[in-house]
């Protein structure tokens, strides 16, 4: 199959506005078959406008949208109606049209594979949060769609819930008849899903690639600091930009640099230090160095930015 | 206060002995309840369902006139509705004065207001995030039709309820399009007015008793269907389902 045979949407120049505001600026998206992208951006970057305009929920301002085969999408809530679980599955199969006979198989199917065959009988009222957002997902599962459009599929969870769903749906997700396209909010969640991060600014494709990709090579310092990139040094060469995990302490490093504050992480602190020509943050063994106490570094390059002025002094 | 208990005994008595006169009132008011809820429903269900799930321009307007609707003097609809029917009259073509079907139409106009105002409210409280996913699902509009009456099944049987209670114990639009005819279109409220007029107060108790029983009954057979699903949603049980 060729790239061109795997391209099952195209989004071209989309422009979207909502209430005469251009929340979506001229963005070009390619969802592919066997292929997860993961849409990110800060709040209000237009992620969920742009899912809601590839469903065809939004009209468009400009651009065009090119779709090869069936599209459904799961909204933000997980709103089901007030009947059992497999009921909820089997109307939304009644919805997209499968017949009578098939639909309580494929409802089924659908539940199990998302570890959720045990609620088959439970009333939707009933359910939990990560319940009823497992019965959200199977629903549009059960549908087998050419195109999913997931828009953020494990807000309002709990860490533990959360990770459980991630855990249950990485597998579920890629299918090699289908695209799957989800906004995320969490960076780790996409790393752990996607094969492709679309990073998005202000309604603008940021960013796109590979999430190795996009995270060891930031194009934009933007993006960088969206990423995660909050450590900053300026030098000859321009700006650099580094993620706690570009910086470690050690005794025999080249750059001294004075602790400025301490935060408990789980099972390690983590540290802001000031140094010439920037600030940077890592994380430190527990007990750690105290506020005030001046450390040895060695850091990794991060990405570089050559004429992009630092923002933090 | 004996007087009032007399009328209590004899109405009793007439309730008892089975008298053929009572029992065709309160045929006639089933009737008129029955058929002015079911035209009520065919109108206002369309209506309030359009208000409720729609977002077109005017709806605003249309939902303040149902609304308004709900305060409609039933005197000034028969009155109106009269004045269609008579001879002549626009609609005196259909020779509906004096008749049950008149009668019938009036109180379906009463009704209507009832119906599409307390459904459009009840489909509205519907979140609206379940029929933007069962858009992006591909429902028509014939099932998301379906999805928000199901959704919204305790308002509109309430709405129903409302509309049925008020057919069954109208008088001022029965009295003025359908003359009160004993016999032919005089209803169990009516005929308490009827015979209330002519002093005896034992039938008009007998009638008003017979009146409030079938409201209470009536009412309270909607509430059982009303609230029937209800009970195994909170149970969380599909029947006939067995977890493997």
């Amino acid at each position: 199959m060729t790239a061109d045979q795997h391209r099952v949407l195209e989004a071209r120049g989309l422009t979207v506005r909502r209430r005469g505001a251009e929340v979506l600026r001229g963005v070009d998206l390619e969802l592919r078959r066997a292929e997860v992208t993961a849409i990110l951006g800060p709040n209000g970057a237009g992620k969920s406008t742009l899912l809601a305009a590839l469903a065809g929920l939004l009209p468009r301002a400009a651009g065009s949208l090119e779709c090869h085969g069936r599209l459904a999408s799961a909204g933000q809530t997980a709103a089901l109606a007030r009947r059992p679980v497999l009921a909820n599955v089997e109307l939304a199969l009644a919805w997209w049209g499968v017949p009578r006979g098939e639909r309580r198989g494929r409802a089924l199917r659908a539940l199990a594979a998302l570890g959720a065959e045990g609620l088959a009988g439970r009333g939707a009222t009933t359910l939990s949060g990560g319940e009823a957002r497992r019965v959200h997902l199977a629903r549009v599962l059960a549908v087998e769609p050419d195109v999913m459009l997931l828009d953020e599929p494990f807000a309002g969870l709990d860490p533990s819930v959360r990770s459980e769903l991630l855990y249950a749906v990485a597998d579920v997700l890629r299918d090699p008849h289908r695209a799957t396209c989800l906004v995320v909010h969490d960076r780790a969640e996409a790393w752990a899903l996607a094969d492709r991060v679309v990073v998005l600014l202000d309604g603008r494709v940021a960013a796109s690639g590979a999430p190795g990709e996009v995270l060891e090579r930031p194009p934009t310092p933007e993006v960088a600091r969206f990423l995660g990139f909050d450590g900053e040094l300026t030098d000859a060469d321009g700006l650099r930009l580094l993620r706690p995990g570009h910086v470690a302490l050690d005794p025999a490093g080249p750059l001294t640099a004075r602790v400025t504050r301490r935060v408990l992480v789980e099972d390690a602190v983590r540290l802001e230090l000031e140094l010439p020509g920037g600030r940077l943050s890592c994380h430190a063994p527990l007990p750690g160095p105290a506020v005030g106490e001046e450390v040895r570094l060695r850091v990794a390059d991060g990405a570089r930015f050559a004429g992009a002025r630092p923002t933090r002094f | 206060m004996n007087f009032i208990w007399d009328g209590v005994k004899q109405a009793f008595e007439l309730i008892f002995e089975g008298n053929g006169d009572v029992f065709h009132v309160v045929l006639v008011t089933l009737h008129v309840a029955i058929g002015a809820t079911l035209l009520a429903l065919l109108a206002g269900l369309p209506l309030g369902l359009a208000c409720g799930l729609g977002r077109f321009r005017g709806r605003r307007v249309l939902l303040a006139l149902l609304n308004a609707g709900l305060g409609l003097p039933p005197v000034v609809v028969g009155l109106i509705v009269a004045l269609f029917l008579f001879r002549g009259a626009p609609l005196g073509g259909l020779e509906w004065i004096y008749t049950l079907n008149g009668v019938i139409l009036a109180q379906a106009i009463l009704a209507l207001p009832i119906v599409g105002a307390f459904t459009a409210t009840a489909v509205d409280a519907v979140p609206r995030a379940l029929f933007d996913q069962a858009r992006a699902l591909g429902a028509s509009r014939p099932q998301l039709a379906t999805l928000a009456l199901r959704e919204a099944r305790v308002g509109v049987i309430g709405a129903t309820i409302a509309a049925f209670g008020s057919a069954l114990s109208e008088v001022g639009a029965v009295v003025l399009v359908g003359g009160n005819i004993h016999g032919q279109t005089q209803t169990l409220a009516s005929a308490v007015l009827t015979e209330v007029s002519a002093g005896e107060y034992g039938t008009a108790i007998a009638f008003g008793l017979l009146l409030l029983g079938l409201v209470a009954l009536c009412g309270g057979m909607l509430t059982v269907f009303q609230y029937a699903g209800e009970e195994r949603g909170r149970r969380g049980l599909l029947p006939g389902w067995r977890a493997s």
